[in-house]
């Protein structure tokens, strides 16, 4: 997609849904850093996921997306508790958007329902220089808290030499109860997920999902491992954003997506694979907080991720 | 009696530094700043300054209370991330963080930070170019289950800058100087800025400490450094550390007394400094650290950047100028292989190998006879 103009019209005709690029706005971006989050029932998550990204970055923005499980209150009361009202921004996009896979490559980008129109609108509310796209589902451990912050601010601010894209690993942390949990370290994965705002980096079509443009060449930086999970409940149904399973079952693109299939109907076996670390919180502490404020932070150095 | 006062073993405790959780002092903020006498008097209030540190000289005979290791390993660092100790660029800032992301700095800086804490579990790191990398220390102090605090000494631009282009014989201007400093202080409130929660976070907190305050009275001043971060060992030293502070500082340390009019800079970058020096001054106020603070503050640093852009833009032909010179410097150094003629490109040793008539032979066909002399 090449950018031109001052946004991008949807072929439903919905003009409340347009989109208008912020760069293009009079009073223009502004220094700083913002989180978005597309969810839909993501109430469970929130509570761990929001505090330490309301700290480490200016802003963040909650999209939700017909959520019926109090997503939104959830949301509210999450930010209130840690003091961060004043950095969170919620509104709501109405459209049924088509599932990864199939689903979404037989929708058109410039449709309201295409997964790659929800994200340029839900971008196009930013009103910061850089952005982290993030899920409802992921949490930053303390060290990745104060890294995203440190970086945030520095590249939040604009200056030229500072435009880059930030890779995040993150790792499967698959939730059995309140203490305990299978944090998965068998799979090297890194995605991008942070990326300067402008019309360099807005988003279009790929195969399963949307995909960001970036200029060529573009300046990227790797985090290190076991800075961020991604929970996972063994109760829910952890796959209904896809299509079904034979959209992610045969290319190489869909490997974490097919390791988490795997590892998810192993351990509702009983089956606890190689790679997969089982945990027990301490009594009273909740087995995310253990992960991510005292497991993953002192684990030895460098983490060992992979299976090789 | 009623009143049987503490229990005599929990006082004990009070004064068993094994007690006291692990703690990272940083003290940050530009050099000739105070940082040394800072980070002195913390030594002799029971803080460990790791071991070996920099040798004292003349430009600070009481010692710089630096470890080393930390100078050593911020050199290379700033090497690697092309940043210079005094750099006025903003986006200096974003090279030293790129640095600071990778694992192996991580574990080189979080292991050698291990290392000290079997001497004291209260530690005080201290180095000009600290700022530059104070998120690598804060993941190394969570690595090591340790809290980061951080105090940030700030003393009037002109006074720094004059000290400088006494101490360091400076051939830089003043504006270039004082324009580093504007880059290194509202960066590092920046940097030291955290959102403290009832979760906790990593830090500790921060506070700012005016270097003539420090100099006026150093006890009052660091037991609010003490309180505002709990640094054990300050809160219960003894007094015989209180009278080695005293045999310490010395007011007289502070001989700059020049203004910033007396630096006569460009209008602009005068008023920004002297702005952001106001505002800094307020967060070293009791209570002064406020998010009205953080605003105002947040707004100069815009404007900085705005005007270091602006100058950058307006002397982009001094920067093309200097790249072609260094270009025709490395191209007279390093001449290219293509300009050498093709005999030349073989190495000396293949040349030797061939014998004195085969080369006389190729000569002549390559039509470079020799011309005896007659």
């Amino acid at each position: 997609m090449t950018v031109t103009g001052a946004g991008l019209t949807n072929l439903e005709g919905h003009t409340d849904y347009d989109i208008v690029w912020p760069w293009t706005r009079p009073e223009g971006l502004r220094a700083g850093t913002t989180a978005v989050l597309r969810v839909k029932d993501e109430a469970p998550s929130l509570p761990f996921v929001l505090p330490p990204l309301l700290r480490a970055c200016d802003h963040v923005l909650v999209v939700d997306n017909g959520s019926t499980d109090g997503t939104p209150e959830v949301t509210a009361e999450t930010a209130e508790r840690v003091g961060l009202s004043n950095r969170l921004t919620q509104t709501s996009y109405p459209f049924q958007v088509a599932r990864a896979g199939a689903e979404h490559l037989a929708v058109h980008e410039r449709s309201v329902h295409s997964l790659a129109y929800f994200y340029n609108w839900c971008f196009a509310q930013v009103t910061t220089r850089y952005s982290w796209k993030w899920d409802g589902d992921m949490v930053l451990t303390t060290e990745g808290e104060v890294s995203i912050a440190d970086l945030g601010w520095a590249m939040g601010s604009g200056v030229p030499g500072a435009q880059s894209i930030v890779r995040v690993p993150r790792h499967g942390l698959y939730l059995e109860s309140d203490r305990k949990g299978y944090l998965d370290l068998g799979l090297r994965n890194a995605e991008e997920w942070g990326f300067p705002v402008g019309p360099d980096f807005v988003f279009t079509k790929a195969f399963e999902w949307e995909i960001r443009t970036t200029p060529d060449p573009v300046r990227s930086i790797g985090l290190p491992h076991g800075l961020c999970v991604e929970l996972k409940y063994l109760d829910g149904d952890e796959f209904a954003h896809w299509t079904d399973p034979e959209s992610f079952a045969t290319s190489y693109r869909n490997k974490r997506k097919r390791r988490e299939w795997t590892v998810y109907n192993a351990l509702l076996r009983g089956e606890v694979l190689p790679g997969v670390h089982e945990i027990e919180a301490p009594v009273g502490v909740h087995v995310v907080d253990h992960v991510t404020r005292d497991w993953l932070p002192h684990a030895p150095r460098p983490l060992q991720v992979g299976l090789d | 009696m009623s009143n049987p006062g503490p229990n005599p073993s929990s006082e004990d405790a009070l004064i068993d530094s094994a007690t006291y959780p692990r703690k990272v002092l940083f003290v940050a903020g530009a050099g000739r700043s105070g940082t040394s006498t800072m980070a002195g008097l913390m030594r002799i209030l029971g803080l460990h300054v790791p071991q070996p540190e920099v040798d004292a000289d003349d430009t600070n005979p009481k010692g710089f209370g630096e470890p080393r290791w930390v100078v050593d390993h911020h050199d290379r660092l700033l090497k690697e991330a092309l940043v210079q100790v005094s750099d006025a660029r903003p986006e200096a800032w974003f090279e030293t963080g790129r640095v600071s992301t990778r694992e192996p700095e991580r574990i080189r800086t979080a292991e050698w930070l291990e290392s000290h804490f079997d001497v004291n579990p209260e530690l005080v790191v201290k180095d000009p170019r600290l700022s530059w990398f104070l998120g690598l220390w804060r993941v190394a102090a969570i690595r090591t289950g340790a809290t980061p605090v951080f105090a940030t000494m700030l003393r009037p631009p002109a006074e720094v800058v004059g000290s400088k282009q006494t101490y360091y014989a400076n051939k830089l201007g003043s504006a270039h100087l004082v324009a580093s400093w504007l880059n290194m202080l509202l960066h590092t409130e920046r940097a030291t800025r955290v959102s403290v929660d009832e979760d906790g976070v990593a830090d500790g907190g921060r506070v700012f400490v005016r270097y003539g305050d420090l100099l006026d009275d150093w006890v009052k001043t660091t037991m609010h450094v003490a309180e505002t971060l709990q640094l054990q060992h300050v809160l219960h030293c003894d007094s015989e550390q209180i009278r080695d502070g005293h045999r310490f500082v010395d007011p007289g340390l502070r001989r700059m007394q020049q203004t910033l009019g007396d630096l006569e800079l460009p209008s602009r970058l005068h008023d920004l400094t002297a702005a952001t020096w106001d505002e800094l001054n307020k967060l070293a106020d009791p209570g002064g650290d406020t998010p009205a603070v953080h605003a105002a503050l947040d707004e100069l640093r815009e404007a900085y950047v705005d005007l270091y852009e602006e100058s950058a833009a307006i002397s982009r032909s001094s920067v093309v100028a200097t790249e072609q010179r260094l270009k025709r410097q490395l191209r007279a150094d390093n001449p290219p292989a293509d300009e050498r003629r093709g005999v030349e490109r073989l190495p000396h040793g293949v040349r030797a190998a061939v014998p004195p008539s085969v080369r006389k032979g190729l000569r002549k066909m390559a039509g470079r006879e020799r011309v005896e002399d007659q």
